[in-house]
């Protein structure tokens, strides 16, 4: 190791580098420019920011982005207080919206662009938050294991002969916690904990982290059903248009709760320096334009009336969405994660 | 009493002493936090989760010690006993899995073993269509990648055992007649038992606190479980209640490693050395021994790299290139070389005065800087964000908390190789200088720094590289615009875009190659 010996030199050039790079304030979270939001994203990546790029090219205001998992980054948000760096946060739920919301977090906004775009149902009351793009929680299905009509309902994938045929995903999943409070808020607690116990038992080791490996676990039939957001099965099948898999709208019976909706929503943190830009940004998204863009990205459902909905899906007026309220699904979500956390799932 | 207040006004003690809690106090915070828990989140998750996430962590580690104990160690006899073309390559090759972070190794075999991936379409050739082999995700693949990723920790041990034993005990045997297999199963192992117990509770160690491969990998252990509580809980209480055992299981590992490290000085002093005989295979013997090895070095190594290598050239590899990739490899070089810097920083002083003034106090500080051993990648993230949030909120968000995870996570690596340097340095050199007129200033920068120059490279280096790969502390932590190429590897292998996850991953790998070359003749133990 002779040249570990020959190294002073180079050791001091390091050393002295790194002298300036500290010196440089690289701990001190930089003041961003004026020019430029800073967005905490649960959506991922890839899905958000096309939409920031398209803003960015509209506007010239640059964006930083910070994608990560929801409730981490409303725990963040919550943590660093009036000196986050976050301008606005993006969420798939809207249950974490309203807890972020109730929290303190998010400035309410008096726009007539929101309350002109997007109906009352899809955003909070005093529009600290606005949904974006409604998605449902569905059953998506391998067309050569599985007639449709052999689920009409969600709590059909507890029953004992679906053993190791399905897929879900893991509990801390936003959807899922989403999902089972409007199980738990139409049927009850009793209900629910046994819908939960023959999904556990059902799904035993098939417990995914990402939705999307559910749904080509379901293409490759290593599963026969799995529970996931409907665009996911209109990606996979973007992709690959011969995967042998379909979405199944549950809960349409006479009498059922309706499909399980959810809204990705975004809004404006109450500490930001640059409102105008961030509301530039939500205006942005509620349009027409930018609720085309937002939803046809995902697959999603725009929430403004007069958008079209991308004729892949099931159309919209074709079924009944649940009743459950969604600024709902926060007052609900603590109880149910310990329903959740009871029953074991993992 | 006068010493004590000596040493206590010091400002190198000051800064020791400063060191120690800073590692200390998060651990402490921990602990009090998972203790003052409602007992009814005890018992909640006594009944649900975690009897099942000790027996998966615990049975994982003893499924991967089983297999890295029997590939370590005939490995490590095969390149020191038997005389075959192409030993001395084969001795160095064994030691390239290291270099493989233990997500990347998961990413790669959850592409080959996956449901429709190519080994099960190789085996449907021979079995027919229906055919499945098992899923990687699962107990049987974790423990393959697991095992593959660590077992150079006991064929290093086991390798330098067998360099430095007296053979004089082997041929004695041969001599009273003992046949050869006798003599390797009542001479040489039992010689060898406390370096491959060392290597073992090493390889323990790491898997009960690897985060990576479990989690793309989804086999629940008390590390995955306790991320999955931090980002999915909107408080962090059964998030320390499971960091707490988590800390305590390790705890156990970390002991025994050290009692049959200590066990192990005992012998290895004695007798003269001479270089053991080599035997010497005919074509047959060296080609089983030349495909043996192969297989190994291929599954762990070369079949990955090979493919990371081919994915990185595809097309949609090469068209994440871009500027913001470069970002990427900025952002990891900026925040190693910080971490690398600041832990140097802090073991020197604390490696220093525990080896000039072993003083109970000394000693008690450098033992707390080992407490990063215990503290698996997400229980440090937890450990900085809860400390940072109730003492300097200021700095919330901010690379200063990662870069205290990082340097709490990886000091004893760093203090490996330091502490080592020190205490073979005589203190009378320093005491020469003073005599001849030198200050304490300039005998510091004049006769010990640069003596322990080398020691100091190789800690920088081991820190560097850990952090580079580092993965569930910096996913919790890293302030706005700061991913890493670990972050990468991650976020693009978990959505199985195999390609796209790629050029990250090769790049990691190609960096801790020339690291892990400069370790392996110094400190490798926490490479």
């Amino acid at each position: 190791m002779s040249f570990v010996y020959s190294l002073p030199a180079l050791h001091r050039t390091i050393l002295s580098g790194l002298v300036l790079l500290f010196t440089a304030g690289i701990f001190v979270p930089s003041a961003p420019a004026a020019d430029k939001l800073t967005i905490y994203s649960g959506r991922s990546e890839r899905l958000i920011k096309p939409v920031l790029d398209a803003f960015t090219a509209n506007t010239g205001i640059q964006i930083e982005l910070l994608s990560s998992g929801t409730t981490e980054l409303v725990n963040r948000l919550k943590s660093e207080g009036d000196r986050t760096p976050a301008d606005l946060l993006i969420t798939n739920d809207a249950g974490s919206l309203e807890l972020a919301r109730a929290a303190g977090l998010l400035h309410p906004l008096n726009m007539r662009e929101i309350e002109r775009a997007i109906p009352a149902q899809f955003r909070a009351p005093d529009n600290a938050w606005v949904g974006l793009s409604g998605r449902f929680w569905i059953v998506v299905y391998n067309r050569t294991m599985v007639q449709p009509d052999q689920v009409k309902s969600l709590l059909d994938l507890a029953d004992p002969k679906w053993k190791d045929k399905i897929a879900i995903p893991n509990s801390g999943s936003e959807y899922l916690q989403a999902g089972v409070s409007v199980i738990r808020a139409t049927y009850g607690d009793e209900k629910t904990r046994q819908f939960l116990q023959g999904l556990k038992t059902n799904a035993d080791s098939q417990v995914y982290q990402k939705s999307s490996q559910i749904v080509d676990a379901v293409a490759k039939g290593q599963v026969a059903l799995g529970i996931v957001n409907h665009y996911y099965v209109y990606r996979h099948l973007a992709a690959q248009p011969d995967a042998p898999i379909a979405v199944l709208m549950p809960d349409q019976q006479e009498g059922g709760m309706g499909a399980i909706m959810n809204v990705a929503g975004v809004g404006i943190v109450k500490s930001t320096k640059h409102m105008d830009s961030a509301k530039l940004l939500v205006e942005f998204l509620v349009a027409q334009a930018g609720q085309k863009l937002f939803a046809d990205l995902d697959k999603e459902y725009p929430l403004h009336p007069d958008v079209k909905t991308d004729p892949a899906l099931v159309e919209r007026k074709s079924f009944r969405a649940a009743l459950v309220p969604l600024a709902k699904l926060a007052e609900l979500r603590e109880p149910t994660i310990a329903l959740i956390e009871e029953v074991g799932l993992r | 009493m006068s010493t004590i207040r000596q040493q206590l006004a010091s400002p190198l003690q000051l800064l020791v002493l400063a060191s120690a809690g800073i590692i200390l106090l998060p651990l402490g915070y921990v602990t009090a936090q998972a203790l003052s828990a409602d007992p009814v989140v005890w018992s909640r998750l006594w009944a649900t989760r975690i009897p099942e996430l000790l027996f998966n962590t615990v049975s994982l580690a003893a499924s991967v010690a089983v297999i890295t104990l029997v590939l370590g160690v005939s490995t490590a006899w095969l390149v020191t006993r038997v005389d075959f073309p192409g030993r001395r390559l084969w001795e160095g090759a064994l030691v390239l899995p290291l270099a493989m972070p233990t997500y990347v190794l998961a990413y790669v075999y959850s592409y080959l073993l996956g449901f429709g991936g190519p080994v099960e379409h190789l085996w449907q050739l021979v079995a027919g269509p229906q055919a499945r082999i098992f899923s990687p995700h699962s107990y049987g693949g974790a423990t393959l990648v697991m095992a593959l990723d660590t077992f150079p920790f006991v064929y290093l041990l086991s390798r330098s055992a067998l360099l430095s034993m007296n053979v004089s005990f082997e041929e004695v045997a041969r001599a009273s007649g003992v046949s050869r297999l006798s003599t390797l199963w009542r001479v040489t192992l039992p010689l060898m038992r406390p370096s491959i117990a060392a290597g073992v509770a090493l390889v323990i160690l790491y898997v009960v606190s690897d985060f990576g491969a479990v989690s793309l990998l989804r086999y629940q252990t008390l590390t995955y479980a306790v991320f999955q509580q931090m980002t999915g809980r909107s408080d962090n209480t059964a998030a320390s209640i499971l960091s707490l055992l988590l800390v305590g299981l390790a705890l156990i590992f970390l002991i025994t490693e050290r009692w049959f490290r200590q066990r192990s000085r005992f012998y290895q002093t004695t007798g003269r050395y001479r270089a053991p005989q080599r035997h010497r295979y005919g074509w047959f013997g060296a080609l089983a021994v030349t495909g043996y090895l192969g297989l190994i070095v291929g599954a762990a190594f070369a079949l990955p790299a090979s493919l990371l290598i081919q994915w990185s050239l595809s097309p949609e590899a090469q068209a994440t290139l871009d500027s913001r990739f470069f970002g990427f490899v900025w952002n990891s070089g900026i925040l190693a070389t910080s971490a690398a810097t600041g832990g140097v920083l802090i073991c020197l002083p604390l490696a220093y005065l525990a080896s000039r003034r072993p003083t109970m106090l000394n000693l008690g500080c450098l033992q707390a800087a080992y407490a990063g051993y215990v503290l698996p990648g997400p229980v440090a993230a937890l450990a900085v964000l809860v400390l940072f949030s109730k003492l300097a909120p200021v700095f919330y968000g901010s690379v200063l908390i990662l870069i205290v995870a990082y340097v709490i996570h990886f000091l004893p690596a760093g203090l490996q190789s330091l502490e080592p340097a020190l205490q073979h340095m005589s203190p009378n050199l320093e005491e020469v200088a003073r005599t001849l007129g030198l200050g304490i200033r300039d005998t510091w920068r004049r006769v010990t720094l640069p003596l322990v120059r080398n020691g100091f490279v190789v800690a920088w280096v081991l820190m560097f590289l850990q952090t580079m790969k580092e993965l569930p502390a910096t996913l919790l932590l890293r302030p706005v615009g700061f991913d890493t190429l670990a972050i990468r590897v991650w976020m693009e292998a978990s959505e199985e875009y195999y390609q796209l996850a790629a050029p990250s991953a090769l790049l990691i790998v190609l960096l801790s190659l020339p690291a892990l070359a400069l370790l392996i003749s110094k400190d490798w133990r926490a490479a």
